[in-house]
């Protein structure tokens, strides 16, 4: 731990930045969202900057030392972000500005342009794009979760990434991309229109190509990254197509005038509900490529072949909830309490759907997978899904009116989009940390480098590691209760909502709603049976490898995030809870009440539905008992002797070891684990079904252009060089000759002339 | 019989000036005074005269033992850019102020002529500047003896050489410069030869400075030859428009070209002939012959010189032939519409594909400016056709003007590295440009975007005057073709033959990114062959980055819209 003390200094350039909030508010007398822009604008700056200077400084001592390969530039970057962020969030909940609950600020107009008329004449009215911020609960939700994790994780990448000898000179190009990455999140956050939403959207496409191809040179990494661009390009054309009906609809993309009134489109006519159905549609399947929903789920779990804060950078923090972020848009569409359109409900069921499946589909698959970052990625594809389906239901009940389910359904969804992401982002800096730790005791052991084949990310050569490593084993542990929903912390408020509000839905009112209400239920134990895999595989038991007993917690700056986000995930989502999170991220109300506690835990454990009752307490049973049992039987197991963990952690470790043990070689090695090994198979399906399409009509377009188009070009370069020959050869380099050409050329022109006018 | 007459009524009026006001010619009195300096300066000394009968002495301060002050061989350099700098901000301020004035009948300015006088001058001033390095001067060289090696011999020669001839070389240069304003500002066709004569022979000399060299002698003497032949052309076509009109005044020429029934031989030859004299100067081919062995005989600096300030001169003394007193007022075609229409495009096509196998990087460029020259005689052509009013008229010129204007940005600046890469003794191959971009990298970012915009690539500036060339031909020509039937042919067929000048145009440039790319992929992709970087050559790596900047902010935003303006309000005070 001495070299953390030595490592922090190197922050403290960063300190007179803590003043900028201060100094622009009473000094210059800005208001909070006057200075919104600087959110985007300072990464979108320090990305040139880090690649320009990295690239002159890159090797220089002083630049690895104390920048860190601009990793410090990079947070201080993100810090700015971050506290402008903060002081509009304070802003906001004090009620000081009193935003209405959509506000736009218009910054500058980009471009202006006449248009063309259907009858072909041009609009007298010139269009202009502007760049504006929109700034609402749910975008400021979102924009608080990417600055925060973002520098959070820049923070803990300056642990992880300058420390392993792979990285180094190359660590400014991941810094650039980073801030690059985070800039497209938080301009698509604050965008005011579908316009710009789009170009971030694509910025950020861009960025996951760069950055889980970071080691480009490992073929699986550039494989992995080219399969992520391709699949959510697939989403990003439908998503474009779908803008494009949406213009054709409203005359603009700008959020304001769509949202003004979205039954009415552009000069006063009534819109069609099956015309906007579909335009919706291909949204949605824009937002399914980019959160990795089914069927478009494939990249994600290749895509932890990035650097593991990247992986945390996709999943929590940036590109997933891109996804969700575009579908929590469309709420004032379907809202027929405000002017929504009435006839949309079959999207809102085909958005559940959705959900439903892909919540079962990788809850299923990450039963399996014994790579450790390959278990949170699908366990982020399945309460992704469990966002949609809440997302679907809420749009359901607003299309049909039933407001007030509608709002908490809405506001369940958005709020575990808060308490995935902050246990999303921790789970992956812990994994990072298990990673980095037992990859060094790897090194340490055998020469690093000896070409042994060890996989540092397989958690089969883990176990037994909760007494080396206890902060990160703590920290896991809260994130895992997050994410199984263990009554009292974070995911717990935001997923019951969400169960609850979907069987009502189904109970109620709409019995297709079953289909998805049936399956989240049934993810709801999946999830606490895999989860508690992953954490008992890794810490609890006995060493499974020589490696760990060399493992131990050092690496600086790893420690911190850690710790505030286990904080974060302990406490935050019982006390946010007691605020009445849910009631303002659906923009119920404007600032956030203190609820009695009492009232809030009867509110949630004994409500006075009873379905709702009912199904509360078989999800806590499934989630919470039942699950981590079998999770227990199977691969838990007490440390080994001697080895003592600090005392929640060991508390656990011993209880997982007295449930007994159960064998499950038999069943792994059945048909339906083999098929969940290959990932039900889809990769197989895509591949063979691109091989059989795409390939061979991408072969005949390659043989056109090699032998039509480049024969032809050929052909003229080569008669170009022949001319050129010939036409130089005139050039003797004898002023008698030139004199001569002169002379040449004064008869012809004469001729010329006097051919023309005699 | 009819010559006779006008003889006698017309008369020489050279030697009555009217209005003689000589602040409209402060860029060429500064240039004078320049001169006279770079003769004076370095030659002050303690000399004394003795008043005759007397012992009294004068110091007359002239001659004698120079003052040691005054002793650098840099001085005359140091003058000649101070010159130029303050001629380029004079004729700057001329053109912005507005100022405007005729020295009857000789002489006239306006925002055309400024315009034309501030491109000279600039051009000249980067000529200087890179000369520094070029033609560099050494303070307290060493005199040779014999305990040198052959070697440092040599080395000492040069120095005590250069050193020497300083002064020769910038009092070239402002000559040349006094006689390209002139030109620019003269409205009597004797005042125009002369002077362009004048800038033409100090240009003749300065191509065959390096007269140590072989190739440099010969490509003075064979430039000297040739262009002294279209001279000649030249003259004899004006004395026969002497014989026909009996005045070389322009104004008078015009008149007496609009009142003419039917063409006149003498003027059709005389004006014929006077354009293979200015086809010379802006090498339209086949006349250009000569220039390819000129530049690539000439320093760097000088070869730029010529591609950028003496083309233009020639396109200023074409633009009076051409559009002023051949012009017809009533919308008819011109009748060297058609002859200039076809030596536009033998001209672009042969300077691309000329330039296309080159492998020296000076004649590469030196057919590139042929190149340059067909655009431009193609647009100039399109107004020969009186399709258009004088509006579009005004905007095809404002185009050719404004590519003469940031021609010598773009055109000088790849010049100028190459005086970068010359000063290694890289001379006639490309190899000297090899992997440019790791040895200098800031210079080769120049160097492409040079190679860009002289290409014409969105966003710079070759891109932005070569659109509206061609927007201008397309504007006036698309009118044309008819439009009683759908199908292609027929209207390909009636389309007036201006608009496959248009076509030429875009094909020509296509041709010639090709080899616009292939210096671009020399620098960036091969293999440099030495690590050492360039020569520091401070303000020379200044000036370099200036211009592409320069090259960029004229193409896109507001900088290039007021230049515009700027040169579209020349256009029309020149029409």
């Amino acid at each position: 731990m001495g070299q953390n003390k030595h490592e922090y200094p190197l922050l403290y350039p960063l300190i007179p930045l803590l003043l900028l909030v201060p100094l622009m508010k009473f000094i210059f007398g800005m208001d909070s969202f006057e200075a919104a822009f600087l959110i985007v604008v300072v990464p979108l700056l320090t990305f040139p900057t880090i690649l320009i200077v990295g690239q002159i400084f890159n090797k220089n001592d002083t630049w690895k030392e104390k920048y860190k390969e601009g990793g410090i530039i990079a947070i201080g970057s993100l810090g700015i972000s971050l506290s402008v962020t903060l002081w509009i969030l304070i802003d906001y909940l004090s009620g000081t500005l009193h935003f209405s609950n959509l506000t736009v600020i218009e910054w500058f107009q980009w471009i202006s342009f006449d248009f063309l008329q259907s009858d072909y004449t041009i609009n007298p009215e010139r269009r202009i794009i502007g760049v504006g911020i929109w700034i609402d609960s749910i975008s400021l939700m979102i924009l608080f979760v990417a600055t925060f994790l973002c520098f959070l994780i820049c923070w803990f990448s300056m642990g992880y990434m300058n420390t392993d000898p792979i990285n180094e000179d190359r660590n400014h190009r991941f810094y650039a991309e980073f801030v690059l990455f985070s800039m497209g999140m938080f301009g698509m956050v604050l965008a005011d229109s579908f316009l710009w939403l789009f170009i971030f959207w694509e910025i950020m496409g861009l960025c996951s190509y760069l950055l889980i191809g970071f080691y480009y040179w490992k073929v699986s990494a550039a494989y992995a990254a080219k399969k992520a661009f391709l699949t959510t390009r697939i989403g990003d054309v439908f998503l474009m197509v779908g803008l494009f009906i949406l213009y054709d609809i409203y005359g603009s993309l700008s959020f304001e005038v769509i949202f003004e009134d979205p039954s009415t489109g552009v000069a006063g006519a009534l819109v069609d509900s099956n015309q906007l159905f579909w335009a919706l549609l291909l949204l949605f399947v824009g937002a399914v490529g980019k959160s990795a929903q089914f069927p478009l789920h494939v990249w994600l779990p290749d895509a932890m072949e990035g650097p593991t804060p990247v992986s945390a950078l996709i999943h929590a923090a940036t590109m997933v909830n891109a996804g969700l972020y575009l579908v929590a848009r469309m709420v004032p569409f379907f809202d027929v309490h405000h002017h929504g359109l009435a006839g949309l409900e079959n999207l809102a069921i085909i958005i559940a759907f959705i959900g439903g499946i892909t919540a079962f589909m990788a809850a299923s698959i990450a039963f399996v997978q014994n790579d450790i970052k390959k278990v949170l990625a699908y366990s982020t594809m399945s309460q992704l899904a469990y966002i949609f389906t809440g997302l679907g239901v809420a749009l359901w009940f607003y299309n049909t009116d039933h407001h007030h389910a509608a709002a908490i359904a809405f506001g369940a969804s958005m709020f575990h989009l808060f308490n995935h992401a902050m246990a999303k982002g921790m789970l992956f800096m812990a994994s990072g940390s298990v990673i980095h730790e037992v990859h060094h005791a790897h090194d340490h052991l055998h020469d690093a480098g000896d070409g042994h084949d060890f996989d540092p990310q397989d958690m089969r050569n883990m176990g037994g590691l909760a007494s080396k490593m206890p902060i990160t084993a703590t920290a896991m542990m809260f994130g895992s209760m997050s994410i199984i929903g263990v009554p009292l912390i974070g995911g717990f408020w935001s997923k019951e909502g969400i169960i609850a509000e979907t069987w009502k839905a189904a109970l109620e009112e709409e019995p297709l709603m079953f289909f998805p209400a049936i399956l989240i239920l049934a993810t709801a134990g999946m999830t606490g049976f895999y989860m508690s895999r992953m954490w008992l595989m890794t810490f609890a038991g006995e060493p499974k490898s020589d490696v760990v007993n060399h493992v131990h917690e050092s690496t600086p700056w790893i420690r911190e995030p850690l710790l505030i986000l286990t904080a974060i995930t302990a406490l935050g989502g019982f006390i946010l809870a007691l605020f009445g999170a849910i009631d303002f991220l659906s923009n119920n109300t404007d600032h956030l009440k203190m609820h009695g506690i009492l009232e809030t835990l009867e509110h949630a454990f004994l409500p006075e539905d009873l379905n709702t009752r009912l199904i509360g307490w078989i999800t806590i049973v499934l989630s919470f008992i039942i699950g981590p049992i079998l999770a227990s039987r199977v691969h838990g197991g007490s440390l080994k002797d001697g080895e003592k963990a600090i005392q929640p952690i060991g508390f656990l470790v011993t209880l997982s070891g007295k449930f007994g043990t159960q064998d499950v070689e038999e069943l792994s090695k059945s048909q339906l684990s083999e098929a969940l090994q290959n990932r039900l198979y889809f990769d197989n399906m895509y591949e063979y079904v691109i091989s059989k399409t795409i390939i061979p009509f991408a072969s005949m377009l390659a043989w056109f252009d090699r032998t039509i188009i480049d024969g032809i070009i050929k052909q003229i370069e080569s008669k170009s060089v022949l001319g050129s020959l010939q036409v130089r050869r005139v050039t003797t380099g004898s002023a008698r000759d030139y004199i001569l050409m002169a002379a040449v050329g004064m008869l012809s022109i004469f001729v010329l002339i006097w051919g023309v006018n005699a | 019989m009819e010559f006779k007459c006008q003889m006698a009524s017309g008369g020489v009026k050279i030697n009555s000036l009217n209005n003689i006001s000589l602040d409209i010619l402060i860029p060429e009195i500064i240039m004078t005074i320049g001169m006279l300096m770079i003769i004076i300066i370095p030659n002050l000394g303690d000399a004394k005269i003795r008043l005759p009968l007397s012992k009294i002495h004068i110091p007359i301060l002239i001659g004698g033992t120079r003052f040691t002050q005054v002793n650098n061989p840099v001085i005359p350099s140091i003058i000649s850019i101070i010159t130029f700098s303050l001629a380029t901000l004079m004729s700057l301020l001329m053109l912005l102020n507005d100022n405007t004035g005729v020295m009857e009948p000789i002489i006239e300015v306006n925002q055309f002529t400024s315009l034309f006088s501030m491109i000279f001058t600039f051009a000249l001033l980067l000529t200087s500047i890179s000369s520094l390095y070029r033609l560099p001067s050494q303070a307290n060289a060493k005199i040779p003896d014999d305990s040198d090696s052959e070697k440092s011999l040599n080395s000492k020669i040069t120095i005590l050489m250069n050193n020497r001839r300083q002064v020769d070389f910038y009092i070239l240069l402002l000559m040349a410069g006094l006689g390209m304003c002139l030109v620019a500002k003269s409205t009597h066709l004797f005042m125009l030869f002369v002077c362009l004569e004048l800038a033409s022979l100090s240009s003749y000399v300065l191509v065959a400075f390096n007269k140590e060299s072989t190739i440099g002698g010969e490509a003075g003497t064979k430039y000297f030859i040739v262009g002294s032949v279209a001279s000649a052309i030249g003259i004899y076509g004006m004395s026969l428009l002497y014989i026909w009109n009996g005045n070389l005044e322009i104004l008078s020429l015009t008149n007496a070209w609009s009142q003419m029934d039917s063409l006149d031989p003498f003027a059709g030859i005389g004006i014929g002939l006077m354009l293979v004299a200015f086809g010379f100067k802006v090498g339209a081919a086949p006349f250009h012959l000569a220039t390819p062995d000129a530049y690539s005989g000439a320093s760097s600096p000088i070869a730029g010189l010529l591609a950028t300030a003496s083309k233009a001169m020639g396109f200023v003394a074409m633009m009076r032939i051409l559009l002023i007193i051949t012009i017809p007022e009533n919308g008819e075609e011109a009748y060297w519409m058609i002859a200039l229409a076809i030596i536009s495009v033998i001209t672009m096509t042969w300077g691309n594909f000329a330039a296309l196998t080159s492998t020296n990087p000076k004649r590469m460029l030196a057919y590139s400016s042929v190149a340059h020259a067909g655009y431009m005689l193609a647009a100039l052509a399109a107004i020969g056709t009186g399709l258009g009013d004088d509006e579009s008229n005004a905007l095809i010129l404002t185009a050719v003007i404004f590519h003469l204007t940031i021609l010598v940005l773009f055109k000088f600046g790849a010049f100028m590295v190459l005086t970068l890469i010359e000063n290694e003794g890289n001379n006639h191959n490309m190899t000297g440009l090899h992997g440019l971009a790791r040895r200098d990298p800031i210079i080769a970012s120049s160097m492409f975007i040079f190679m860009l915009s002289l290409a014409g690539v969105p966003p710079l500036s070759g891109f932005l005057s070569k659109l509206l060339m061609i927007n201008g031909i397309v504007n006036i020509s698309a009118g044309t073709g008819s439009m009683a039937s759908v199908a292609f042919w027929s209207w390909a067929s009636s389309v007036n033959m201006i608009f496959w000048l248009a076509m030429a145009i875009v094909i020509n440039s296509a041709i010639s990114l090709f080899y616009y790319l292939r210096v671009v992929m020399i620098m960036f992709f091969e293999d440099p062959i030495t690590n050492k970087p360039l020569a520091r050559s401070l303000y020379l790596r200044l000036i370099i980055i200036f211009c592409a900047v320069l090259t960029l902010l004229f193409g896109i935003g507001p900088l290039s819209e007021s230049l515009l303006e700027i040169v579209n309000e020349a256009a029309q005070s020149f029409l």
